[in-house]
């Protein structure tokens, strides 16, 4: 055990299974079928926005209820001016407008609710949180103009119908020339915005913002003596998880090409917060977990003609993960490693793993010393 | 030294990274070749979800969640008229087969990402075609892809008119009227009537709640006796329309137009006018004008009010007459074999709905004479003068801009049910 915790603790070998990692995801889609490409695009969609929810949440311990309202309006950024401009002379530019818009726009609407919400702590929070979605909801539909509302928004245009139409055709199909079917085209954008924010996120939580972060999480009066304003660092963290909320809802753009008032209620928000929970709180390999499970337990039990049970089958997953892997599925490895510790423990009294233990410390920066209260 | 070894092992993991991507690259996904061979010229190619005893249709819907009721009827009634029909030994379709139906049912949580997604599986599960699915941004979220992949997207289960607009290449088919019907219906009884009337609005703030207004505004655009003295609307997330009621009240008008959605809401203002002392004739729209889930948990009688009227397009389940007859005896019967489980078929309409919705399927099928979902369509939007069970009147699909049920009756409530009236009053 010790020798495999010791291989995969070399920076190379790492780097090398990030790069086979890589090259798998590269070339999957050229050999998986359009529906494989699809799923995989759309977990993307949903780690990214379990992400940033696990940035506020896992990383810096305030409890946010209120994701699905920055994924929701980032789609909305994303979703407006490229329906709006497509087809017109900037079209190629309306995909890029959207994007600033979907990072900008959910980032300065997060930073001001942050402003006021990090002023408190714990349940409050929470409470201020949960504002957003029941907001957006009733929000989206009141401008339905801008929005579509309970109707929804398509940037996909058909070519009859929609007189104000600049442009026919959808927006995320692939480029002529490319060489790509559309699903392959979908799948490359969205893993390559995705890939880059899962990168920014792990050099963050592993620098000296992540570890001011897991201080504030863990006592705040010991931050505060330590020099570290857990008000701003609580702020900081709430506007990364808005722009990854936004990110996520542009990427929800690329994947489906529809958003609508429906995707902003307050039920979506507490999926993201359970999928958090399932996957691992405070764990970048957690958060790619959650969005699988957000995406695939819906999907099996569709496959098995068994859907009248998937809140059945969920919350079977999320009882057995509270009660046997409270780290989230991404404690997993961790769990076994420990389990086979103690058994070796058992037998010989040469318990310490000096390597191993190591390993596990800087693996992750939060001490795994005490199961942590996610 | 150190720098040529680390250059080395960064090699290393270079090449086999290399390695890898080429043996991966080597299984390139295959393209299917064009289905333009010599040997299939004369036949024509079936289209996928079809074989020469089997039909496969996929059904999104709301299974789980909020609106799983109305949603699991949606398949219900679809999955006991088919089962039955396969039961008998399928259908014989326009081109001489006999051929059994597959439902495939997908949950979508009346989350529209989810049936975006649904659709997406539906595909890859090769159905023929999709329908009879609950919810208008559900069913928007995958409009122009299924318009795109030629999938058509046939008799669903929501009010939005752009389901029934004909194109060219569009496959797309609503079932049950638009919203505007309805409240028109109600007008039009209003306005023969020939009395003067003040009327008040409440209406849901959204297609749903303005579908209705317009379509009772168009209907009373001439007719100078009818005045709306006040209109109110509210948002679907609000838990009480106690203001608006008494606000409305205040008016003294002598009729109110309902246009509100919500069961505990509609509830809730039957009893509040009456607690007010506010007595005027009341519409409601069909999904909030049960006898047994809305108005007898409100305390309404015959006499309550001078009229509750509601539109309505299909017999109600719950009525008496519907379980005597032989045909709804059949119905209880299919939906206790071939529904989902604790499904009574009656607690909401869209049970009845969903097997009006198979029943034109099986005429499409029955004159579809090419197992191409293209001759599958036109079947389905050439059907006239069929007179559905259960259905108020004639299902004519070939009209332009219109669902493939349009007939629709004002209803008066008489305590027990619903009976059928031409003029308010």
């Amino acid at each position: 055990m010790s020798a495999v915790t010791a291989f995969l603790a070399n920076r190379w070998v790492r780097l090398g299974v990030f790069g086979v990692v890589l090259v798998v995801l590269g070339v999957l889609p050229l050999i998986a079928d359009p529906f494989t490409n699809q799923t995989i695009a759309r977990i993307a969609v949903f780690a990214v926005a379990v992400l940033g929810l696990n940035i506020v949440m896992g990383y810096t311990g305030q409890v946010s209820l209120g994701q699905i309202f920055f994924v929701g309006v980032g789609a909305y950024c994303a979703a407006i001016p490229i329906r709006a401009w497509w087809g017109t002379d900037v079209y190629t530019w309306s995909i890029v407008i959207g994007l600033v818009l979907a990072i900008v726009v959910p980032g300065v609407i997060g930073l001001l609710v942050a402003l006021a919400a990090a002023r408190l702590r714990g349940l409050a929070i929470a409470m201020i949180t949960i504002a957003l979605p029941i907001i957006g909801v009733p929000l989206a539909k009141r401008f339905s103009d801008l929005t579509g509302g309970n109707e929804g928004l398509s940037v996909r245009r058909l070519p009859y119908g929609e007189g104000d139409a600049a442009g026919v055709g959808n927006p995320f199909a692939a480029p002529a020339g490319s060489g790509l079917a559309n699903d392959q085209w979908q799948y490359y954008l969205v893993l390559l915005i995705a890939i880059i924010v899962f990168v920014l996120a792990y050099f963050l939580v592993r620098g000296r913002y992540g570890r001011a972060f897991a201080i504030v999480r863990e006592n705040e009066a010991v931050a505060a003596s330590m020099g570290i304003s857990p008000y701003r660092y609580k702020v900081l963290s709430f506007t990364i998880a808005a722009v990854f909320g936004g990110i996520a809802g542009f990427l929800y753009i690329v994947a489906l090409q529809y958003t609508s008032s429906e995707t902003l209620s307050f039920g979506h928000s507490i999926e993201l917060v359970i999928a958090t929970i399932v996957g691992g709180a405070g764990s970048i390999v957690g958060s790619i977990l959650g969005g699988a499970f957000y995406v695939l337990i819906p999907q099996i039990t569709n496959a098995l003609q068994l859907s009248d049970y998937t809140l059945v089958a969920q919350g079977v997953i999320i009882l057995l993960v509270l009660f046997l892997l409270p780290g989230g599925l991404a404690s997993l490895p961790r769990t076994i490693r420990r389990l086979a510790r103690r058994r070796r423990g058992a037998h010989s009294v040469d318990a310490g793993d000096p390597a191993g233990s190591a390993s596990v410390t800087t693996q992750h920066q939060v001490p795994t010393s005490k199961e942590r209260n996610t | 030294m150190k720098t040529t070894l680390s250059g080395r092992r960064a090699l290393a993991v270079a090449a086999s990274v290399g390695a890898i991507a080429l043996v991966l690259a080597g299984c390139a996904r295959g393209e299917t070749p064009p289905a333009d061979g010599g040997e299939t010229s004369g036949a024509v190619e079936p289209s996928p979800g079809i074989t020469d005893t089997t039909l496969t249709l996929g059904i999104s819907t709301p299974l789980t969640g909020g609106t799983a009721g109305p949603g699991n009827c949606t398949v219900d009634g679809a999955a006991a008229y088919f089962g039955t029909k396969n039961a008998e030994g399928g259908i014989t379709f326009g081109d001489g087969k006999t051929r059994e139906i597959e439902i495939l049912k997908y949950d979508d949580e009346y989350n529209p990402e989810k049936s975006a997604a649904n659709f997406q599986q539906m595909v890859a599960d090769g159905v023929f075609a999709a329908g009879l699915g609950l919810g208008t941004p559900t069913n928007r979220s995958w409009r122009e892809a299924a318009i795109d992949e030629g999938v058509p997207q046939v008799l669903v289960m929501t009010g939005d008119p752009i389901f029934s607009e004909r194109e060219p290449g569009v496959m797309t088919l609503g079932l049950v009227p638009v919203y505007m019907q309805e409240g028109a219906a109600f007008g039009e009884a209003l306005v023969a009537d020939g009395q003067p009337h003040q009327v008040a609005v409440l209406y849901q703030n959204d297609d749903y709640g303005q579908g209705y207004v317009q379509g009772f505004k168009d209907s009373i655009a001439d007719a100078s006796q009818i005045t709306i003295v006040k209109e109110l609307s509210y948002e679907p997330s609000a838990q009480s329309l106690e203001g608006q009621m008494t606000e409305l009240a205040a008016t003294g008008a002598d009729v109110l137009f309902h246009a509100v959605s919500v069961t505990p809401l509609a509830i809730a203002d039957l009893q509040k006018a009456a607690a007010l002392g506010w007595t005027p004739i009341w519409f409601l729209p069909s999904n909030t004008a049960s006898p047994g889930g809305i108005l007898t948990p409100a305390g309404v009688t015959a006499d309550t009010y001078p009229g509750v009227y509601a539109a309505g397009f299909a017999e109600a389940a719950a009525a008496p007459p519907f379980a005597e007859s032989p045909e709804g005896q059949a119905y209880f019967e299919a939906i206790a074999e071939y529904g989902s489980a604790g499904q009574d078929g009656k607690s909401f309409p869209h049970c009845v709905w969903s097997w009006i919705g198979a029943q034109i399927l099986e005429q499409a099928f029955m004159k579809m004479t090419e197992p191409t979902r293209e001759s599958f369509y036109e079947a389905l939007t050439s059907i006239t003068d069929f007179d559905a069970q259960f259905s108020f009147g004639p299902i004519d699909t070939t009209i332009d801009g219109s669902p493939a049920v349009q007939t629709v009756v004002l209803q008066k409530f008489n305590g027990a049910g619903y009976a059928n009236v031409d003029v308010v009053g």
